[in-house]
């Protein structure tokens, strides 16, 4: 077998056998060691990324595809698909931030979670998401790709209503469910047409036949695919899951709804580039869809109290930038902005879940503030994670970022300098949400209430070293991450991210460097709005009206009641009251009430008599003779 | 085959057949019934001979062997049930044990 | 000769066939329907020789007229006098009905012998003379029908083992006086 095969195959079944190893193994090992096995196996699985990442790197540029297949798991005609992984530099980027952004944040878990009651399920569950997420990254054909795309819903599924005693935990779960289930059945009926179409589900083939088909057709396999991404990556309009799926443990939120599962849609897109750039129209949708829900969830932000919702939508926001990055063909920045993403807001999460963790489950930031004192180390973290979001240089937001903010003005045209405004307006409202939050937090006079004060005073400092070196390895990464692209100097990851996927914009040193200073000055201006607002003590939404809008989140939930769940319950209720009961259940009863009476009647010819029973044999007998000879 | 024809054999066999279903019918005997039924297997069996004679093929006899066995059967199970009435003081009638009446 | 000799005997043994037959089912004491049965399966055992079954013939002597009617007249010995069956007719529709359906069934099998009499049963097959004797049967058994015979046996076996159930006396509460009876 290959060698860069197998670094991936163990990388993709390490974290499957840590999942299976804690579920066998049950209570006979001890809270502690569940957590070492999820956390080594998916260290495991980093090593295995890293090795099949140099060996592809020690590769001749252009033959850095590497098919492999275990086994043909369903043959049907001509048509096979294959249990099979693609192995190239796109999906080892991914494999690289997957399995180690993973292990370090299921090893902070250790200490996040350390005391809870079920821990092993919790990283059982950890490890199968790990797992799931390779293999959708690691898929070497589509259908492949829709088993770990389900699976990483399930994982989510499962650890947003880890805590299942809490009811908002298991509607917020059932909810991003249902909304990842629209997604994956778009997704599904996409692949069903490409079948139909192709007739195969290997990428190569259908990039290959992709041309030869109708656009109508084309069209329709794009709009499918994007439904699907669309809907895990929460962007607008199936946006609405992702929010209440804070309900889940904040290890989770980090881990799954921030660096990993959230961006499977951007990576689809990259990933499918071909199939889209056969349908323009549904690609430059993809880029419109994410300039829209940048700005919407970056307003949004400006408003909410809970500390993990705001970094939520500040997720839903950057997403929207690798969209548009994606939809207007700079794939080489979208993938580099997810993986910066990635390291920076796991940070600002697991900064976020010391500072719960601190004060007991409390995430309102009305009652926080003048942290900075207590917890000076994560204070640093957080304040690190804040800045790359913001994208001040040279963190790695910066770089990141305003690569894809140039890309939109190198498309140019109307669409290009829309998305270009949308993408400025975004880095000014970053600015402001994310400092907002900061000052929130850190600044300020101390509002802990008694009980806090007093387990301060019991000395209990920032969290267990299993939840500050993950933290401090994730600020040195979100501080220097962004250094693989520099224009104009050199542009490594970009180039190596290309080889899967060619971009279809290069934006120029000069665009790249002018893009910069304006987006670098919003982002202060709104660093500087934040703290005017701060020091007045005055809120970023002063208007009464739109701040109504935006903590009802744009009404988005109220109209989906009103247009989807409503008339649904209605015709529910109609059907049980005048479908279900009056002709279902009532022919029911009448068949029931016909059988036992044709069986009361029947009975009667049950005498007893065995004479009459022979009788009647006889005759039947003769009967049967006359039809035989008839028929004869 | 010297003597009378297979189908004068049959004929026999259908007059004994009916008799015996006669038998059956008519009589409340248990005794007599289960007679009339080993009459009516033994009409079945001189069938099978003489179709076997016919077609020169032993495979009726084979069979008639069989139906003579499973009569062995019956009658022991027949007279294993009548000895059971009698044990348990019950008449001696068919029409009177019709308690699986429906 | 030969010929007119084998008529006589035809004659002889179905004569003795259906008249033992109609006292089998006429007498209303079950000892002598017995009996008349045994000179049923006499007369039968005379056809059978006369269609060249030897061997089903001796098997019909010996086991059935031997064994099996022995067990019948030691039943009958067994009940003595409840045994008895005159003849208690029942309502006359189901005594109509009776006839009505033997003689149709009669009629049946003699209309469909005139039909196959002319062309089918002319002609006998051209038998050796080993045909019906215990080796051929015999073999038979042993190739072709050997799972019949196999399960033929079985069905012996459970109808021995269900005649021994239902003699035996049930040993249940209450039924301790037909304990002392028997």
């Amino acid at each position: 077998m290959n060698a860069a095969v197998t670094g991936a195959w163990v990388c993709l079944l390490a974290p499957l056998a840590g999942a299976l190893a804690i579920t066998l193994a049950g209570e006979r090992i001890s809270r502690r060691t569940a957590g070492w096995i999820s956390t080594l196996t998916t260290f495991v699985a980093f090593a295995g990324a890293l090795d099949a990442f140099i060996r592809l790197w020690a590769r001749n540029h252009g033959d850095r595809e590497v098919l492999s297949t275990a086994y043909t798991w369903l043959a049907a005609g001509d048509f096979e698909v294959g249990f099979q992984i693609l192995v190239d530099p796109l999906s080892t980027v991914m494999m690289l931030v997957v399995s180690g952004v993973g292990g370090l944040i299921v090893w902070y878990s250790m200490g996040y979670m350390a005391g809870d009651d079920e821990e092993r399920r919790y990283f059982a569950y950890m490890s199968l998401f790990v797992f799931s997420m390779l293999l959708l990254v690691e898929a070497g054909n589509f259908l492949l790709l829709l088993v770990g795309w389900g699976l990483v819903g399930l994982a989510s599924y499962l650890l947003i209503g880890f805590w299942h005693e809490r009811a908002e935990a298991v509607a917020a779960a059932k909810k991003a469910f249902v909304v990842n289930a629209f997604g994956d059945a778009t997704f599904a009926l996409a692949l069903v047409l490409l079948v139909w179409e192709t007739g195969t589900l290997e990428y190569p083939s259908v990039f290959e036949r992709v041309d030869g088909l109708s656009s109508t057709i084309v069209t329709l396999v794009a709009l499918g695919l994007l439904g699907g991404a669309v809907a895990k990556s929460a962007q607008i309009p199936l946006h609405t899951w992702l929010p209440d799926a804070m309900e889940g443990p904040t290890p989770v939120s980090a881990l799954i709804h921030a660096a990993t599962m959230v961006t499977a849609g951007v990576y689809l897109l990259v990933r499918t580039s071909p199939v889209f750039e056969a349908a323009v129209e549904i690609q430059h949708l993809a880029a419109i869809l994410g300039a829209v829900t940048l700005v919407a969830a970056g307003l949004i932000a400006l408003v909410q109290w809970d500390i993990k919702r705001v970094i939520a939508y500040s997720t839903m926001s950057q997403i929207g930038y690798m969209f548009l990055a994606a939809g207007i063909g700079a794939y080489g920045y979208a993938i580099f902005h997810l993986m910066t993403h990635a390291f920076f807001k796991a940070l600002l999460f697991m900064s976020a879940g010391v500072v719960i963790h601190h004060l007991h489950g409390e995430q309102d930031i009305r009652r926080m503030g003048g942290l900075r004192a207590v917890l000076p180390r994560t204070h640093v973290a957080f304040g690190v994670g804040t800045l790359a979001l913001v994208g001040i240089p040279p963190l790695a937001g910066f770089w990141s970022k305003d690569g894809i903010i140039a890309s939109a003005l190198a498309t140019g045209g109307v669409l290009g300098w829309s998305l270009y405004l949308a993408a400025l307006v975004g880095a000014l409202l970053t600015g402001m949400y994310a400092l907002r939050l900061y000052f929130a937090v850190w600044q300020g006079p101390p509002r802990e209430t008694e009980d806090e004060a007093h387990t301060h005073a019991s000395g209990q400092s920032e969290g267990p070293l299993s939840m500050l070196v993950p933290v401090g390895v994730l600020t040195c990464l979100s501080t220097i991450g962004g250094l693989l692209v520099v224009p104009g100097l050199w542009k490594p990851f970009e180039h190596w991210v290309e080889e899967s996927a060619e971009a279809l914009v290069h934006p120029t040193v000069a665009q790249d460097y002018a893009t910069s200073v304006v987006a670098v000055a919003l982002g202060l201006v709104g660093v500087w709005l934040a703290r005017r607002a701060f020091e007045h003590g005055r809120q970023l939404v002063t208007d009464p009206t739109a701040w109504r809008i935006l903590e009802r989140k744009l009404y988005v939930d109220e109209l989906y009641d009103a247009v989807f769940y409503r008339p649904a319950a209605a015709l529910a209720v109609t059907l049980r009251q005048d479908v279900e009961g009056p002709v279902v259940e009532r022919s029911l009863d009448e068949i029931g009430a016909g059988t036992l009476h044709a069986g009361g009647e029947l009975s009667r010819a049950q005498s007893g008599l065995l004479r009459t029973y022979a009788i009647t044999v006889a005759f039947a007998v003769s009967v049967l003779v006359v039809v035989f000879v008839a028929v004869r | 085959m010297s003597g009378p024809g297979v189908g004068w054999y049959l004929i026999l066999s259908a007059v004994v057949f009916g008799t015996g279903a006669l038998g059956v019918m008519l009589r409340r005997s248990p005794l007599i019934v289960l007679l009339s039924l080993e009459l009516m297997l033994n009409a079945a069996n001189l069938a099978l001979i003489a179709f076997a004679r016919q077609q020169g093929d032993l495979d009726g006899q084979v069979f008639a062997l069989a139906v003579m066995a499973v009569a062995a059967a019956e009658v022991a199970i027949g007279l294993g049930l009548i000895v059971a009435l009698a044990r348990r003081d019950l008449p001696l009638d068919v029409d009177q044990a019709s308690a699986l009446k429906g | 000769m030969g010929d007119v000799l084998v008529w006589l005997i035809w004659f002889l043994a179905a004569g003795g066939l259906l008249a033992s037959g109609a006292a089998v089912v006429s007498v209303s004491n079950p000892f002598y329907s017995a009996l008349a049965l045994i000179a049923n399966l006499a007369s039968l055992a005379v056809l059978y020789l006369l269609l060249s079954a030897e061997f089903l013939a001796a098997a019909q002597v010996l086991v059935y007229a031997g064994s099996v009617m022995v067990m019948f007249l030691f039943v009958v010995a067994y009940l003595g006098g409840r045994a008895d069956a005159p003849w208690a007719g029942g309502p006359p529709l189901l005594r109509t009905a009776a006839l009505v359906a033997a003689i149709a069934l009669l009629v049946e099998v003699v209309v469909v012998l005139g039909l196959a009499w002319g062309d089918n049963l002319s002609d006998p097959a051209e038998i050796s003379a080993a045909f019906g004797s215990p080796g051929a049967i015999g073999e038979l058994f042993l190739t072709d029908h050997l799972l019949a015979f196999e399960i033929t046996s079985i069905v012996l076996l459970v109808a021995a083992v269900g005649g021994v159930i239902l003699g035996t006396t049930p040993r249940r509460r209450g039924e301790n006086e037909h304990r002392r009876e028997a």
